[in-house]
């Protein structure tokens, strides 16, 4: 604190200098007669700029202009250094004191009016004539008025910069009326009735994001090309009863995403008509929505194309509810397209209840999704007919199928790799809630394996652990998320066919199955990982 | 349970085994052929064979057995393509990373090669960042997140600084433009400082930012800073005392984190001491450099700082543990754009060859201050920027319902949002890719 009184005595005692100077009714420089006495408080330490001290002067400490005053003529400077040039003239001694840039403290100021956003430390100015001209500015009075307009300003400079530019330069709204300041120039623009026409086909601000309206031109494209090559997939699946179903929400999966994105592939003349036909269904909105025109147009072939190929029975998930489009229509908890384009094409002021609607079909559907690439799994497991090719695998449902067979071959030997690929199922695993069976049967499998006697396998069992425990406890701090939000959705999922008690156990203690395995992942470091 | 797995080594154990018990060393003569030369492998068959692949050379490449290794990047050039299906695309990218780590041991190859070289051009990285924004969508949605957090933050605000270290990419900004243009109160000043290592880029972005911003009547100045993130001073970002500081770091600060003390921690980690108690280098001396960073950014006082980082930690100190991490965050990355674009889709190539590929190369084959990819979760994030002096401030409601949004409105239900304590984590299939966090200074106590 000892530091701190220096301090303030060194600023004040500019301050003080002037008290013999003054003499006479000069305004009081002296801050501590002033109202509020002055705080001058230190940064935090560690701040790696030099420290800014931060001054807070009284309003009239502020305002005054002539602080420093010669005491043979009276004759008022606003700098020192001013003042000691003037007294060369009086033959009095002078001193010009050069700044020391080492020694000198950057300073910050404070604005005195409390309701200000620059009275608080962490919004000082930093420089005091600018602190001055702000607090003339904001809180003075306003003496100065332009003889052209009405504007009144408290700063000179600002009415001498305005007077400048007054009358030269004016704005005219598409309207018609005239304006010389931009703001309020501005502010007509954004309610005028004449640009309401122009604004309305502006895409809202949330498509800007997607980009030009190009997008819809190559979107056709990529529509149709991917009605056709799904068209394909769906002649040679469709035969299998089991694949049947994935098969359709595989071509969901992958020609969902295609619409959205660009596409560089020309337009097929023979799946045009999709798009055409689907595009005047889903023009119940002026055009201007170029966010649904990306989406919807496609889901409507999408949705016209499976229809064809499904039998009866799985009809119903396609909802043709999706058709009416401004309906509430398909709340089935797995169809996500048409309450999303819902609440897009109520435009962005759609209340947050629809949004809410939205994203928990967006849950939804995703865990259904998640649950097609476990289902996925299960026909490659479970299907009798080994002909049939699987729909293709994305490279994530790979490795987590990798890491759980490379648990189940640990029998043929040659452990290392086997004790990589735990790892690697266990990295992988608890990094998102569909793994999580994979992990425990990982757990289980492992346990199993150390008692075999395989080569290299310490040597590989310290990197299993070191692999375990960053992918766990990677994984385990986002799982432990997971699982309670979707803790309902949580035994409607079935990844292989594993049945809901194995699921429902790793759901209530998603360490507990993965302690089986404890010598092989070494869970012990598993423990503080799981806040 | 049990059932399934006799199933599955029932149908899928003709490969493997042939597999697991195939030598690597290209000397011990084995009786079995490798199954892809028996027959046409099925897309999966062939995706597995490839991960026990990537594996076996990974270990063999982390232990030195670089016979090994050559052994198991010749079986992976037969079944990979950089042009296949998405297994095949990363198998394709990390057999060339791991080729290069392989090479590292003969420094006159690679210098013979003019391997260096081989790095795209800034023109073309910006290229295929600007693909990558517009076939995957998380970038977009971070955007779109630290654009309303700056939008709330700056609400009565008349004029807004904004530093931007290192996107360079003008789309959020543009959107940035239109977010200011259309506030009730109208635009405020904004002035945008970006920080980028290569002069065009940051020119072409001035263009393009300040005809819009023209167009659009917001008073705009914009202040290029040429510099790279580590050599950046803070000084010549010439933030004026008490203005309304915004900061947005989208993807950038890992490499702070880069420094050459690996050689040393390798050599502990060798040992097997450090391994077990640190998996990560998380220890002082690399971390001074960011954490001198950070708080060089907290003595400027922002009003709100947005960070952006992949949520992976890809860096460990061991080649392994690394590879594995990435091998699942990349490839969950690669299934993203398989969903996103057509099979011969020249921008997705170049996604993934000039931008993915080369954070691959960087994560597995470089080492020490070269390795500048050093992506880490948002935990430990979260406690650097806390010991910097930032506090955490938690992303708007409607923030995410704006991210939420954008994602449904891409049709493609991969792509998720979740939030957890204020912070976004923009999700593909349930796999955190990327998260999204804002902070502010603490204020003067």
């Amino acid at each position: 604190m000892a530091a701190a009184s220096s301090a303030h005595f060194f600023s004040l005692g500019e301050a003080q200098m002037q008290q013999p100077q003054n003499g006479a009714g000069a305004p009081a420089p002296v801050v501590a007669a002033a109202t509020p006495a002055p705080k001058k408080k230190r940064n935090q330490p560690g701040n790696p700029n030099p420290d800014a001290e931060v001054i807070a002067l009284s309003p009239r400490t502020l305002m005054a202009t002539n602080r420093f005053v010669c005491e043979v003529c009276n004759k008022g400077f606003q700098r020192e250094q001013n003042l000691q040039l003037h007294r060369r003239g009086h033959n009095l001694p002078w001193k010009l004191k050069q700044k020391n840039p080492k020694e000198t403290r950057r300073r910050v100021y404070l604005c005195p009016e409390p309701t200000c956003v620059h009275h608080d430390p962490s919004r000082a100015l930093g420089d005091l004539t600018g602190i001055k001209k702000h607090f003339c500015r904001k809180h003075g009075e306003k003496k100065w008025k332009c003889d052209k307009c009405n504007k009144r300003y408290a700063v000179q400079s600002d009415w001498k910069a305005h007077s400048k530019t007054c009358g030269t330069r004016e704005y005219r709204c598409d309207c018609g009326t005239l304006f010389s300041r931009r703001d309020s120039f501005i502010t007509h623009r954004a309610f005028c009735d004449a640009l309401a026409q122009e604004s309305a086909r502006m895409p809202p601000i949330g498509a800007g994001i997607y980009g030009s309206s190009s997008m819809a031109i190559g979107l056709s494209g990529m529509a149709a090309s991917q009605l056709q090559s799904f068209q394909d997939q769906a002649h040679s699946s469709a035969a299998t009863a089991i694949s049947a179903g994935n098969a359709q929400f595989d071509h969901l999966m992958s020609s969902s995403g295609s619409p959205a994105f660009r596409a560089t592939q020309p337009t097929s003349a023979s799946s045009s008509p999709f798009y055409l036909g689907s595009a005047d269904d889903g023009q119940a909105q002026p055009a201007g929505h170029t966010s649904l025109l990306h989406g919807k147009p496609a889901f409507h072939g999408l949705m016209q194309l499976p229809e064809q190929h499904q039998p009866a029975g799985n009809n119903g998930i396609l909802n043709l509810g999706f058709f009416s489009g401004a309906s509430g229509g398909g709340h089935d908890g797995r169809l996500l397209f048409p309450d999303q384009f819902n609440g897009n094409a109520a435009g962005n002021g759609r209340a947050g209840g629809g949004d809410h609607g939205n994203s928990s079909n967006t849950d939804s559907v995703s865990i259904f999704s998640g649950n097609m690439m476990g289902s996925g799994f299960s026909s490659l497991y479970n299907s009798p007919d080994q002909a049939v090719a699987p729909p293709q695998m994305s490279a994530t449902a790979l490795l987590q199928k990798a890491a759980q067979m490379g648990a189940t071959t640990s029998s043929s030997g040659r452990g290392s790799v086997n004790s990589l690929l735990r790892g690697l199922g266990s990295g992988g695993a608890l990094n998102g809630k569909p793994t999580g069976a994979g992990g425990f049967m990982a757990g289980d499998s492992s346990s199993r394996s150390t008692s075999q006697t395989a080569e290299n396998e310490s040597q590989f069992r310290d990197l299993m652990n070191t692999l375990a425990a960053s992918g766990s406890g990677a994984g385990a701090v986002f799982g432990g998320g997971f699982p309670g939000v979707d803790d309902s959705k949580l035994s409607t999922r079935d990844f292989l066919g594993v049945g809901g008690g194995v699921v429902r156990s790793m759901n209530g203690a998603p360490g507990l199955p993965l302690r089986h395995g404890a010598a092989g992942l070494g869970m012990s470091t598993l423990e503080p990982e799981m806040k | 349970m049990v059932q399934d797995e006799a199933s599955s080594s029932s149908v899928t154990s003709s490969p493997l085994q042939n597999f697991s018990n195939m030598p690597l060393h290209p000397a011990a003569a084995s009786p079995t052929t490798p199954p892809w030369m028996l027959r046409e492998l099925r897309s999966d068959e062939r995706g597995l064979c490839l991960i026990h692949l990537l594996l076996n050379c990974a270990a063999a490449a982390a232990a030195g057995r670089l016979d090994a290794a050559n052994a198991a990047l010749d079986h992976i050039a037969s079944l990979a393509a950089p042009d296949g299906d998405a297994m095949q695309r990363v198998a394709a990218a990390f057999a060339e990373a791991l080729a290069r780590r392989a090479l590292r041991a003969w420094p006159g190859l690679c210098r013979a090669l003019l391997l260096p070289r081989a790095s795209p051009t800034p023109a073309e990285v910006a290229v295929a960042r600007r693909h990558f924004l517009d076939l995957c969508p998380f970038l977009r949605l971070a955007a779109a997140a630290a654009n309303q957090s700056i939008l709330e933050a700056m609400e009565s605000e008349k004029i807004v600084h904004v530093i931007d270290l290192g996107g360079a990419d003008a789309t959020q900004w543009l959107e940035l433009l239109h977010l200011l243009a259309a506030r009730p109160e109208g635009p405020p000043h904004l002035r945008l400082t970006s920080v980028y290592e290569h002069k065009e880029i940051l020119s072409q972005t001035a263009m393009a930012l300040t005809k819009e911003a023209e167009r659009l009547d917001v008073p705009f100045q914009f202040n290029p800073v040429v510099s790279r993130l580590d050599a950046l001073d803070v000084e010549s970002l010439r933030v004026k005392t008490g203005e309304a500081l915004a900061i947005c770091s989208s993807i950038q600060l890992h490499c702070l984190l880069a420094s050459d003390d690996d050689a040393t921690a390798a050599a502990a980690a060798a040992v097997g001491e450090t391994e077990r108690r640190s998996p990560e280098s998380g220890l002082s001396p690399s971390t001074s450099r960011a954490d001198a960073f950070l708080g060089a950014l907290w003595g400027l006082s922002p009003k709100v700082m947005v960070v952006t980082e992949q949520e992976a930690s890809h860096n460990a100190v061991g080649l392994t543990e690394r590879f594995v991490e990435a091998l699942n965050y990349y490839a969950a990355l690669f299934d993203c754009l398989e969903v996103g674009a057509a099979r011969g889709s020249v921008e997705r190539a170049r996604v993934e060859r000039w931008l993915l590929g080369e954070e691959i190369k960087n994560i597995v084959a470089c080492d020490g201050a070269e390795r500048r990819e050093r992506h880490e979760r948002l935990d430990r994030w979260t406690r650097r920027l806390e010991g910097a002096g930032f506090g955490r401030v938690p992303l708007s409601y409607y923030a995410l319902l704006q991210a939420r949004r954008v994602a449904q409105g891409l049709g493609c239900d991969g792509f998720k949002v979740h939030e957890e304590k204020g912070t976004f984590f923009l999700c593909w299939q349930d796999r955190a890719l990327f998260s999204v966090s804002a902070w502010r200074g603490r204020r003067f106590d």
